[in-house]
């Protein structure tokens, strides 16, 4: 009797813990009503702050549009050269507001107001933080040599950030936006830069013999993950952002490494090895002390991590000669397919909501910068059309 | 009637063979020259003489002797130094030996699928590994330098086989001080 009963209390666990997953991959049950009709304004200015601000709510994956709504926005901007925003948000149900909010701004960063508007009005009506505000960087090779670019989370203002005139690779921010670490060829080498984005100065990070990758900075801000081959082969490395010694984390002089990145808590670093067999790169996990276990094993290629905020690791994963992106939850193994398997998807990156994905999208022989959805929305191109777009990597603020 | 069936029967045969033949040929070699490399401990390995040279004393140079020497080619997702392809790197270690002064500076490739920084990786363990055969037949690693290029460097545009299987390699430019 216990034993069933123990049996029952079991099974009835898994089928609670299934349900979430299910209401996880399932877009309609998570999204809520919004009417913006009632949203008032004139001029250019506020064409472009509506403009930006639907198109965030819409992108956003929170909302359906249909009325009558549950929730409904009203308020208004205006002004010419300065802007006045009020924005209320009502809860029709219940008869009470969510929101109730003035913002002040300029014309010119009429797109960055709304956007802070759209991510308060996803925390009123759902509770968390919207990714509207969010910036990204990436790399492309529009003036014919791989430069360095920052624009929004809509892919608005746009603008580049290098002018090395050689190769970028592999950028990525620091945790508070205001700087990034990226491998520039601009002395000859590859070589690990971190840059001031307000100034654009620039610190090289390594310049060891043999090659110097950038990859992810630790959570608080302080160490930055390296691949470097100054030992003969390349390995991963820790060194911290204010200087200071090298910490080597991997021996393998028999397979390479590539693309370190830190677990959210900083305690983990998962990266890229093809120390189980030449030719087929695979996801590992490491500790600080180098102790580490292989994650992948479906798949020739598992390469290009990165450890979001919701704790699972996406990737890009080859099946059947197509890269496509996966994620994958490190503790219960549990594996998804995220991006359509139209074409290539690959170098993704966690947006800071845990639930929309940036990655480079490879059409014909060009490739375009797309913001997936997990929850099922389908895949939005934020770059663009001149030029080729890479490698992006996403900033909360 | 009889005579078409018994010749397309040794046609099959005599091509089963063949290819049975070839297989066992490349297994082969290719077990042998892991074999060679891996015996000295030399590719990649973490040693002393294995730690790659300053920069400085390569950085003033010029490619001397450009175009002579022959571009080392990789099977894909390889970085290991086919048996087709050693007379190349012989060639340089003659020319090394016989030049004291000049030194080596590899430069690694791959083709363009895949990670970007994985094709760094797989670009500089090939120049690691060329180096490391440069230094099994006698040339002072102190010489040599290796500089990947990942994907970035194409020396074919293309987008297929013949493309990739040209962009995968490892280019010598000698240094004269």
């Amino acid at each position: 009797m216990k034993s069933y009963l123990l049996l029952l209390l079991v099974s009835l666990g898994v089928s609670v813990l299934a349900q979430e997953d299910v209401v996880v991959t399932k877009a309609a049950s998570t999204k809520s009503s919004l009417d913006l009709s009632g949203f008032t304004g004139s001029g250019p200015a506020y064409a472009v702050f509506r403009q930006t601000l639907e198109a965030d709510l819409r992108r956003s994956g929170w909302f359906t549009f249909n009325r009558p709504a549950t929730y409904v926005v009203g308020g208004s901007c205006s002004g010419e050269s300065s802007l006045a925003v009020q924005c209320q948000v009502m809860d029709a149900v219940k008869s009470s507001p969510v929101l109730n909010q003035s913002y002040a701004g300029t014309a010119a960063n009429a797109k960055r107001l709304a956007h802070k508007v759209s991510d308060d009005i996803i925390m009123a009506v759902k509770g968390f933080r919207g990714i509207c505000s969010g910036r990204i960087v990436m790399v492309s090779n529009r003036t014919g040599k791989k430069e360095l670019y920052v624009c929004d989370a809509d892919g608005g203002n746009l603008r580049q950030l290098t002018s090395d005139k050689s190769i970028s690779l592999s950028p990525q921010w620091t945790p508070s936006g205001t700087h990034i670490v990226y491998t520039s060829y601009r002395r000859g080498y590859p070589d690990a830069y971190l840059v001031d984005l307000a100034s654009g100065a620039r610190t090289c990070l390594a310049n060891y013999p043999g090659m110097n990758m950038a990859g992810g900075v630790s959570p608080n801000g302080r160490e930055v993950l390296l691949v470097l081959s100054r030992d003969g082969n390349p390995e991963v490395y820790i060194k911290p952002l204010a200087g200071g010694g090298l910490t080597r984390l991997t021996k393998t002089p028999r397979a390479g490494e590539a693309s370190p990145a830190w677990s959210p808590d900083g305690s983990k670093i998962v990266y890229v090895s093809d120390l189980a067999g030449p030719g087929s790169p695979q996801l590992y996990i490491m500790d600080r002390s180098g102790n580490s276990r292989r994650l992948t094993s479906r798949g020739r290629e598992n390469v290009a991590p990165d450890w979001g905020p919701n704790g699972w690791i996406t990737y890009s994963s080859k099946r059947g000669g197509l890269y496509g992106v996966y994620m994958i939850n490190p503790t219960t193994q549990e594996e998804r397919a995220v991006s359509p398997s139209d074409t290539h998807y690959e170098e993704p990156a966690w947006a800071s909501d845990g639930r929309h994905i940036v990655c480079t999208r490879r059409e014909g022989r060009g490739s375009k910068i797309y913001l997936l959805d997990t929850m099922g929305d389908p895949p939005v191109c934020l770059t663009p059309n001149s030029g080729d777009w890479f490698s992006p990597a996403w900033c909360s603020q | 009637m009889t005579t078409r069936w018994f010749i397309s029967t040794i046609l099959v045969c005599s091509m089963a063979i063949g290819m049975t033949g070839c297989k066992s040929w490349f297994s082969k070699k290719s077990s042998k020259s892991q074999g060679d490399l891996s015996d000295s401990g030399a590719i990649g390995a973490l040693s002393p003489e294995s730690v790659l040279p300053d920069r400085g004393q390569f950085a003033d140079g010029k490619n001397v002797m450009a175009g002579q020497f022959e571009t080392v080619r990789f099977a894909f997702d390889s970085a290991q130094v086919d048996d087709t392809e050693r007379a190349k790197v012989e060639a340089v270690a003659e020319y090394a030996k016989a030049n004291a002064s000049t030194l080596v500076s590899l430069e690694g490739h791959c083709d363009e699928r895949g990670s970007a920084e994985y094709n760094v990786s797989l670009g500089e363990r090939r120049a690691l590994a060329v180096r490391a055969y440069l230094m099994n037949l006698g040339i002072d690693g102190a010489r040599i330098q290796t500089k990947s290029f990942g994907s970035e460097s194409p020396k074919d545009p293309g987008h297929d086989e013949n493309a990739w299987s040209i962009n995968r390699r490892v280019e010598f430019v000698l240094i004269k001080q």
